[in-house]
């Protein structure tokens, strides 16, 4: 697939590097002359200068024939006026664009960009899962932050120990997708499939009733 | 009216002077100390107009100025993207009846007019006014 990628920074650049490695066409947008000299460099002739909310600049990257578009400028507000150029411009299916501030990332969603990387839920979600006995990690939003996938450690001396799934009153519209061993190992989340101290639980949850998973899950005796 | 500017620049205060001067209040935002120098002193002390140093484009600059509240949002800073996602913020998400962003990028007035917010080029208002005054001499 043919992709743009707005900003050619921290993330940018890896980022191209690891698409092209993966088969994909990339084209780099960035207007400091020194990140596409170094593109340049390391990757071949696949950058160039401009400002990423230019509709010149979007054009000679080729924006009318690319798949997607993905915006990784430090600036939310560049990303989004990127993400929006592209698509009301040169009709670009698919909008991908990272937000800095978390309020921002839900303003993306509601201004029609189709992926939104809030960088600042991916860095907790990572601290979280480096802390001993974190309780809930927000692992990623999905169907527009309408559910979100979790990860919940259970207390070894919580009422869910020693009970099969079935006998849990998980709320509406929750689904466990998996079961870790606290010693690492994963179980299929059966209907018979007994919770144990310490046990991981990765579930599908509507984002409005996560707390009262959580709740249930971490309750304790 | 309740009128949120954001962006104290130069545009931005002339603005903020020529709309308290037809008797809104208005509440500027705006993130540098030393640009609301141009707004007029005795009208910040009587409270027509309010100034909150922050960066007009959060959330939280936003419900400080009272946007529930609000009937009219303006961002007038210098940058369009800001200014596009700060009226997209005010529109959206709180829900102000009348939007409006400055912009000086044609594509950006394009772009932000097909999403319900009223937009002026700066650049092209100040040249279709040249081009008016020259051929009204010729």
């Amino acid at each position: 697939m043919y992709l743009v990628i707005v900003g050619g920074g921290k993330v940018g650049a890896p980022l191209a590097s690891s698409l092209i490695n993966e088969g994909h066409e990339v084209f780099v947008l960035d207007n400091d002359p020194d990140v596409v000299a170094s593109l340049k460099r390391e990757l071949g002739m696949i950058a160039t200068i401009g400002e990423a909310t230019s509709l010149r600049a979007l054009q000679d990257a080729g924006a009318s024939r690319a798949g997607a578009i993905i915006a990784t400028t430090g600036s939310d507000a560049d990303n989004l006026a990127a993400c929006q150029l592209a698509r009301t411009n040169f009709d670009v299916a698919r909008t991908i664009a990272i937000a800095h501030s978390p309020e921002n990332a839900e303003l993306f969603d509601r201004s029609g960009v189709d992926l939104v990387v809030s960088a600042t839920d991916l860095v907790l979600a990572n601290l979280a899962t480096a802390l001993p006995g974190h309780p809930l990690i927000r692992l990623m939003p999905l169907a527009d932050r309408s559910q979100e996938l979790v990860a919940i450690k259970l207390p070894s001396a919580g009422t869910a120990v020693g009970h099969t799934l079935s006998e849990l009153r998980l709320p509406y519209g929750t689904k466990i997708v998996l079961m870790i061993t606290s010693a690492g190992l994963s179980k299929q989340p059966d209907s018979d499939a007994i919770i144990e101290s310490e046990d991981e639980i990765i579930a599908l949850s509507p984002a409005n009733s996560t707390t009262e998973l959580w709740e249930l899950l971490t309750e304790l005796r | 009216m309740n009128v949120i500017i954001i962006g104290a620049g130069n545009l931005g205060s002339s603005l903020v002077r020529k709309l308290s001067d037809l008797g809104h209040r208005i509440t500027v935002i705006e993130k540098n100390p030393k640009a609301v120098s141009m707004l007029p002193s005795g009208r910040i002390d009587s409270g027509a107009i309010t100034v909150i140093h922050d960066d007009g484009s959060t959330g939280a600059a936003m419900l400080e100025a009272g946007i529930a509240s609000a009937n009219v949002f303006i961002a007038a800073t210098g940058n369009d993207s800001l200014n596009g996602l700060a009226a997209q913020r005010a529109k959206t998400i709180f829900r102000v009846e009348k939007v409006m962003a400055i912009v000086s990028d044609e594509g950006a007035r394009i772009l932000y007019d097909s999403l319900g917010i009223s937009t002026i080029n700066k650049a092209t208002l100040a040249s279709d006014r040249l081009v008016s005054v020259l051929t009204e001499e010729a």
